[in-house]
């Protein structure tokens, strides 16, 4: 593994971060490695160095981001309308992460796991309504990254 | 962690796969706990939070039983 200085790292997790929130997506490792005057290799490791950090999830055996909490990289049931734009969260939690990470009024759209029927929910300055659901956690704290993806 | 319109949804859910049940927050909770653990992910300087921040979290929102140990 190539080691890259410790604020290089961070500031690849920021800018992943901030393109998620400006294109609801991951940026690839090629447009990481461009942004910050990287090869390949040296974004690969940084993308692997931030990984075991837990910093965001790589999809297993590929440099692709799959996961940066609360943002997801593929398309989910649980959609969160928001600065003109569609983001996916990764499960019910990240639902509400994203408007609270990105400090807006959003829609969140997502369904009852059992029945399907939907549930909605507002975020307007700072305060949530909408649908009467409760949030199930299956996975006590201590296990959450164990496996994540199942979390 | 998943959204259920009743606790009969739930515990249908539950049954058909053969889980526990684990812990069960409302949206004023859950909205509660968002905030404070995503409010500086954008952040430049957040770097991830150590155990005991997280256990602070859990505490503010009334979450302390053994299942956010």
């Amino acid at each position: 593994m190539i080691e890259l200085p410790e604020q290089t790292l961070w500031d690849i997790r920021a800018f992943v971060y901030h393109h998620f929130g400006d294109t609801i997506h991951a940026p690839s490792l090629d447009e990481t490695a461009v942004r910050f005057a990287l090869t390949r290799d040296e974004a690969a490791s940084a993308y692997d160095a931030l990984h075991h950090r837990h910093a965001f999830f790589l999809k297993p055996g590929t440099h692709e981001i799959l996961i940066a909490n609360p943002f997801s990289n593929i398309d989910t049931t649980f959609r969160v309308h928001a600065n003109g734009k569609t983001y996916f969260a990764n499960c019910a939690w990240d639902s509400l992460g994203i408007p609270a990470a990105l400090h807006v009024d959003a829609d969140v759209e997502a369904v009852c796991s059992q029945s399907g029927e939907p549930v909605t929910l507002q975020i307007r300055d700072g305060r949530v309504s909408g649908s009467d659901v409760r949030i199930h956690f299956l996975i006590p704290f201590k296990h959450w990254y164990d496996d994540l993806v199942f979390t | 962690m998943l959204f259920f319109r009743s606790e009969a949804d739930l515990n249908a859910w539950l049954q058909a796969k053969g889980y526990t049940h684990g812990a069960t927050l409302t949206v004023s909770q859950l909205w509660g706990l968002s905030q404070r653990w995503y409010h500086n992910r954008m952040n430049v300087k957040f770097h991830g939070r150590t155990l005991e921040q997280v256990g602070e979290i859990f505490r503010e929102v009334g979450l302390v039983s053994d299942f956010w140990q």
